[in-house]
């Protein structure tokens, strides 16, 4: 293959000394630094670049930026590989590896373009139809069939072995696109000192001053954009992101922004991302993102080499490449002067300008005149030959007869459309402006501005004006003093344009909506069909529904069915964009946040030590708690566990419990309020007292329950579970500060502040008294079941002490500071070896607490009350508290309610399993017959059975009857006796002591 | 004394130190910390105490004072966070306070329940930019200001102690790995080679 053949010899931003070697479906090829993959390709020449969505028509680059809808290529390879990426917009690098997408076996013989000749099954509203016909195909032939023929890139399947990351940035002005508009609203307000930020989503900033090739001052553009940049570079208060697309307006001046940082290099250098997903804050912002060139709709307007004039230019004048040899113009309106003086400087030989006007203006025709260029005004084209390129075109003139021209390139303009994306996230409604067939900003979000030709400033003078005058106001309103600007000298171009919608009557299917292959006759069927709304329209055709939003297409889509329904555009419908203005990789969005660094993790103070004893953890929120500690030799779970059991009923255990919340109450009124949150009574506790308490949510269910200790006066603290610590802070915070301001109590949590061991089993005091300092008694006459109290252990630590069981069994928690956690709970390991310590994790805890009947997380599920969980006695008459009134509504104290009972299997060996549903020994399993559930089962070590909890319709009233457990989904139906919740020393004496 | 046999642990146990004129970052272990909330109504006693015992003003607003050997961070509206090096003679605020403050204020000791982290050079606006959603540039931040925001997600308390500019992070202990790990995340790039 020839090398850059089409590479012009002069011109461009591209560095001809750096050479570039790349490969597009496995043919090696050259470009140069500077080049993206479509202005590489088409310097050598290759036009084929894909298959369509739904035909597999062949496709080629159409565009030059990131609205393209068919350049699209499959980036990289392995787990590296990106779908869908744009070629106009990715900056070729050494190796680069790209494929195209949608074809099989090759690029140039597809055997799904088979599709074409099956487009009426195709046609808008296809997928929707499937739906009417048998649905016993649909499953099995019409989705496998559809997802095989339609499709685009292939996603790598593998974990993305990229990084992302995520950052805020403030400033006082974002400036959105560094074009000719956006560089002089961000010098004009960097000049004063504001904080700028300019984000443009090209490689090099200088938008359409470039592209055209127009003179600023006098001199080319782009020595006006490259002093433009080394100014903005000179500003401390101005930051400039390249390859930084903002894609969405949020609230409060708000948005969001994606910086592709080591998108255009092999491989990201040491320390950087790939990507970097900014979260942009700003107190003003300017919309100077351009326009978008609109294509005509004619017949075969697909084909490669039919090419939007704007990109033609681009091509030249950025990247020095000749996109043909022989090129038509065709268009309706006046930058066809730029283009045909862009076509001249490259030597391209113009066939033709066919121009849908009757007349175009003077300067169009004075560029014509000067090469004696043939204009064909009145007329169209009406279709296109070639297939895999364009070979020629046929011209239609008002009076209806036609001409073939022999060319390879047409450069085609139907008109520009600002865009106007980030002006309409938050619901701005954009306005219809006939001068330029398009629409522009209505009313923005506060703060925000447009200019340029975002706003429908069309000419560069235009674009560098509005330019300068945005950045004063958004400098002046973020309160900064602007100096006065002075405007280049510069020509407007003319922007005079007349619309011309679509071409009727070409052989060939006219495209409006390429990448979703929505052409003409689709829109025509859905008017015909009644799905005339251009929300019904976009639905029943998915017409800007690809990738690209439609960006080139929904302003001709809105302009056909105007014309189709006879109503003014406007009234048809309007453009409205949502977020993202271009596709946003997900892992930008995850940033840091992916596999393990999902969320934080919260270790305990006895992780460390744990890990080394070999702790299988649970994650309880974003805490990690031992589950249980096997040894050598043990062989499953259920063996760890009831050993851990069994030593903390014949001996001593050891579990961490420093994840419960600790909230430390103090103040005048601690006591008055603890009573109106707790359903039972707290102002009795006395110093050096702990209770047991239930706090209710105001609909009278149970919400949280733990232990209040009194550690003196007006200083009280008091536990949540683990899962409910936030909430409960929460909740108290705002009974103090909405409910109960006058009462004089002060909070705050102290749960990561204190290290707190559960010391159970019958040997625990003596395990205790190895640590505590001798000055403290803790005998049971000195400290009996439910003392709290201030102590210090190993020789000065201060400690606080709480003879508390959930276990059944004499048991302490001993909280020191948490600093000292680790060192302590190896102290008590290695102090409590003789007497045959172990650790316990959240399994042996579990089974105990059933073992003991106390409720946990399965029966404080939001839906129990007291009565139901067998807690009715503890709700005080004498006083009120949250919960109390809607506790006593009629549904809450239904006796029929299902209420706690312990469970277990009439045949002794069988196995219980939580969530099984109880019917009456004889009652068929129908929901009719329902009585409730069991909430929590474990095998009792200490029984040698398994045991159950259950909440069963009036179940006190039931012992010793025999239900079933229904278990449907694990085929459990097991017969059970209901007994009494607490399954061992009912009379709690172990736990006295 | 607390028996030397009894070792205390960091709350960070995978954080890496960095030393450089970008990038530094040191735990800062061994501060006794004790929060202050004001009785109803006893806001202005507390403000008397504190400057009497302190020579220091407590600040109303989101700001760090400094003085008479420990330094104070707004915490809430008429609550605060008291921090001073524990030092050679053990020194605990919380008792120290509670002595000063009784009756007037809650006092209750944070040392342990907060992991302090201290970060300075040139590139620690750009690292923290990563993770703190709050704007810290010297135009919109004071030299001694405070913010209680996230981390990453990860709740946090932040003062700057100067211009260099130096901030330092204060969250809760079983967070710290999880800070560490983002933290080394988003520094990486001023770090790395």
């Amino acid at each position: 293959m020839p090398f850059q053949r089409h590479r012009m010899p002069v011109g461009g931003l591209i560095d001809r000394s750096r050479k570039i070697r790349f490969a597009f479906d496995g043919v090696n090829y050259a470009g140069y630094a500077g080049d993206t993959l479509a202005s590489a390709l088409l310097a050598n020449g290759v036009k084929l670049t894909g298959r369509s969505f739904k035909y597999h028509r062949p496709r080629g680059i159409m565009s030059a930026g990131s609205e393209e809808p068919n350049a699209l290529v499959e980036l990289r390879t392995g787990a590296y590989r990106e779908a869908n990426t744009k070629a106009t917009t990715i900056e070729i690098f050494e190796g680069l590896k790209a494929s195209s997408q949608n074809r099989w076996p090759s690029l140039a013989f597809d055997v799904m373009a088979i599709n074409s000749l099956l487009s009426p099954v195709f046609v808008a509203g296809f997928y929707y139809k499937t739906f009417m016909w048998p649905a016993a195909l649909w499953e099995k032939l019409y989705e496998p069939l559809i997802r095989r023929a339609a499709g685009l890139g292939r996603a790598s399947a593998q974990s993305d072995p990229d990084t992302y990351e995520k950052a805020t940035a403030f400033c006082d002005v974002l400036v959105i696109g560094g074009g000719p508009a956006g560089l002089s609203a961000a010098l004009q307000a960097g000049r004063s000192g504001a904080r700028v930020l300019l984000a443009d989503e090209n490689a090099t900033l200088g938008g359409r001053a470039i592209d055209d090739g127009a003179d600023i001052d006098g001199l080319p553009a782009a020595q006006w954009v490259s002093s433009a940049i080394t100014e903005l570079a000179s500003l401390k208060n101005v930051r400039v992101f390249k390859r930084t697309t903002v894609f969405g307006a949020y609230d409060g001046g708000t948005f969001g922004a994606v910086e592709r940082v080591s998108d255009h290099l092999a491989k990201a250098p040491t320390g950087q991302p790939r990507q970097r997903l900014w979260h942009v804050v700003a107190k003003q912002s300017i919309v100077a993102a351009g326009a978008t060139e609109r294509p005509i709709v004619f017949a075969n307007n697909d084909r490669p080499g039919v090419m939007l004039a704007g990109a033609v230019r681009t091509y030249i004048n950025r990247y020095g490449v000749r996109p043909g040899q022989r090129a038509v113009v065709f268009a309706n309106n006046d930058y066809a002067a730029s283009t045909v003086a862009s076509l001249n400087k490259a030597g391209v030989d113009v066939v033709a300008l066919v121009d849908s006007r009757e007349t175009p203006s003077e300067g169009v025709r004075a560029i014509l005149n000067a090469r004696g260029t043939r204009l064909i005004s009145s007329a169209v084209i009406s279709s296109v030959s070639g297939k895999l390129r364009v070979k020629g075109v046929t011209v239609r003139t008002a009076d209806g007869r036609t001409e073939t021209l022999a060319c390879d390139l047409v450069a085609m303009s139907g008109g520009w459309t600002p865009n106007i994306q980030l002006t309409t996230h938050l619901g701005g409604k954009p306005v219809w402006l006939d001068a330029i067939g398009s629409f522009v900003p209505g009313k923005l979000p506060p703060g925000m501005s447009a200019a340029g030709a975002a706003s429908g400033a069309m000419g560069l003078r235009d674009a560098l004006e509005s330019g300068l005058a945005s950045g004063s106001a958004a400098a002046r309103a973020a309160g900064f003093t602007p100096a006065a600007s002075v405007v280049p000298r510069v020509e407007n171009d003319s922007s005079a344009f007349a619309p011309l919608w679509r071409v009727d009557g070409g052989r060939g299917k006219a495209f409006v909506d390429m990448q979703n292959d929505v052409a003409v006759g689709d829109i025509e069927l859905a008017n015909r069909e009644g799905f005339r709304s251009v929300e019904h329209l976009k639905r029943y055709t998915t017409l800007g529904m690809a990738t690209d939003q439609g960006r080139t297409a929904n302003v001709n889509a809105l302009a056909i069915m105007a014309g189709l329904t006879g109503k003014p555009i406007p009234e048809t419908g309007m453009t409205m964009a949502r977020p993202p203005y271009t596709p946003v990789a997900i892992g930008a969005f995850a940033g840091h946040h992916r596999g393990k660094a999902f969320k934080a993790t919260r270790r305990p103070p006895s992780y460390a030590w744990s890990k080394e004893q070999g702790a299988v953890f649970v994650e309880t929120g974003l805490w990690l708690r031992p589950g249980f500690f096997p040894r050598a030799g043990e062989t499953d779970w259920l063996q760890t566990v009831t050993r851990e059991v069994n030593t903390v009923r014949n001996a001593v255990g050891v579990c961490d419990v420093s994840t419960l919340g600790k909230i430390d109450v103090q103040g005048r009124d601690a006591a008055a309020f603890l009573d109106k949150l707790y359903m039972n009574g707290m102002k009795s506790l006395a110093i050096g007292r702990a209770r047991y308490g239930c706090m209710l949510r105001e609909d009278g269910m149970l919400m949280d329950d733990g232990t209040v200790a009194r550690l003196g006066e007006n200083h009280y603290v008091v536990t949540t579970t683990t899962a409910n610590a936030v909430k409960v802070s929460q909740h108290m915070e705002l009974c103090q500060q909405w409910l109960w301001p006058e009462l004089d109590v002060q909070m705050i949590s102290a749960t990561e502040q204190w290290a707190q061991y559960a010391v159970a089993g019958p040997k625990s005091r003596g395990l205790l008294q190895r640590v505590a300092d001798p000055a403290f008694d803790i005998s049971d006459a000195a400290f009996p079941y439910m003392q709290s109290g201030v102590i210090s252990v190993l020789g000065g630590i201060k400690a606080r002490l709480f003879r508390l069981s959930f276990s059944g069994e004499r048991a302490y928690e001993i909280a020191v500071p948490a600093r000292f956690g680790d060192a302590l709970i190896r102290r008590l390991m290695e102090a409590g070896k003789d007497l045959g310590v172990c650790a316990y994790g959240t399994e042996a805890l579990g089974v105990m607490r059933i073992e003991k009947g106390h409720i946990s997380g399965p029966e404080l599920n939001g839906t129990t009350t007291p009565h139901d969980v067998g807690l009715s006695g503890m709700v005080s008459t004498k006083k009120d508290f949250i919960g109390r009134v809607l506790g006593g509504r009629p549904g809450l104290i239904d006796p029929d309610r299902p209420a706690l009972v312990g469970l277990r299997p009439v045949d002794r060996t069988e196995r219980l399993r939580s969530g099984a549903h109880f019917l009456g020994r004889h009652a068929s399993a129908t929901a009719g017959n329902d009585e409730g559930h069991m909430t929590s089962v474990a095998y009792s070590p200490s029984l040698g059975h398994w045991i159950g909890l259950g909440l069963l319709k009036r179940g006190p009233q039931r012992t010793g009857e025999i239900v079933r457990a229904y278990d449907p989904v694990r085929s459990g139906d097991t017969l059970v006796e209901v007994v009494a919740p607490c399954f061992i020393d009912t009379a709690g004496e172990r736990l006295r002591g | 004394m607390a028996d030397q046999a009894l070792a205390a642990q960091s709350a960070f146990s995978e954080l890496k130190p960095v030393q450089s004129a970008a990038l530094s970052i040191e735990v800062r272990d061994g501060l006794t910390i004790a929060s202050i909330a004001a009785g109803k109504g006893k806001a202005a006693d507390v403000r008397a105490v504190m400057q009497k015992a302190f020579g220091i003003d407590l600040p109303d607003r989101p700001l760090r004072v400094e003085g008479g050997g420990i330094s104070v961070i707004w915490h809430g509206p008429d609550q605060w966070l008291a921090i001073a090096p524990r030092g050679a003679g053990d020194r605990d605020l919380e008792s120290e306070l509670a002595a000063l403050l009784d009756g007037i204020a809650a006092v209750t000791d944070q040392s342990d329940g907060r992991a302090v982290v201290r970060l300075s050079g040139s590139c620690v606006r750009d690292v923290l930019a990563k993770g703190v959603p709050v704007d810290l540039h010297a135009s919109a931040f004071a030299s001694n200001g405070v913010a209680i925001t996230h981390a990453s997600h990860i709740g946090i308390v932040l003062w700057q102690i100067d211009e260099t500019p130096t901030f330092e992070i204060a969250l809760f202990r079983s967070f710290a790995d999880s800070f560490a790990h983002w933290l080394a995340h988003a520094s990486v790039e001023f770090t790395a080679g």
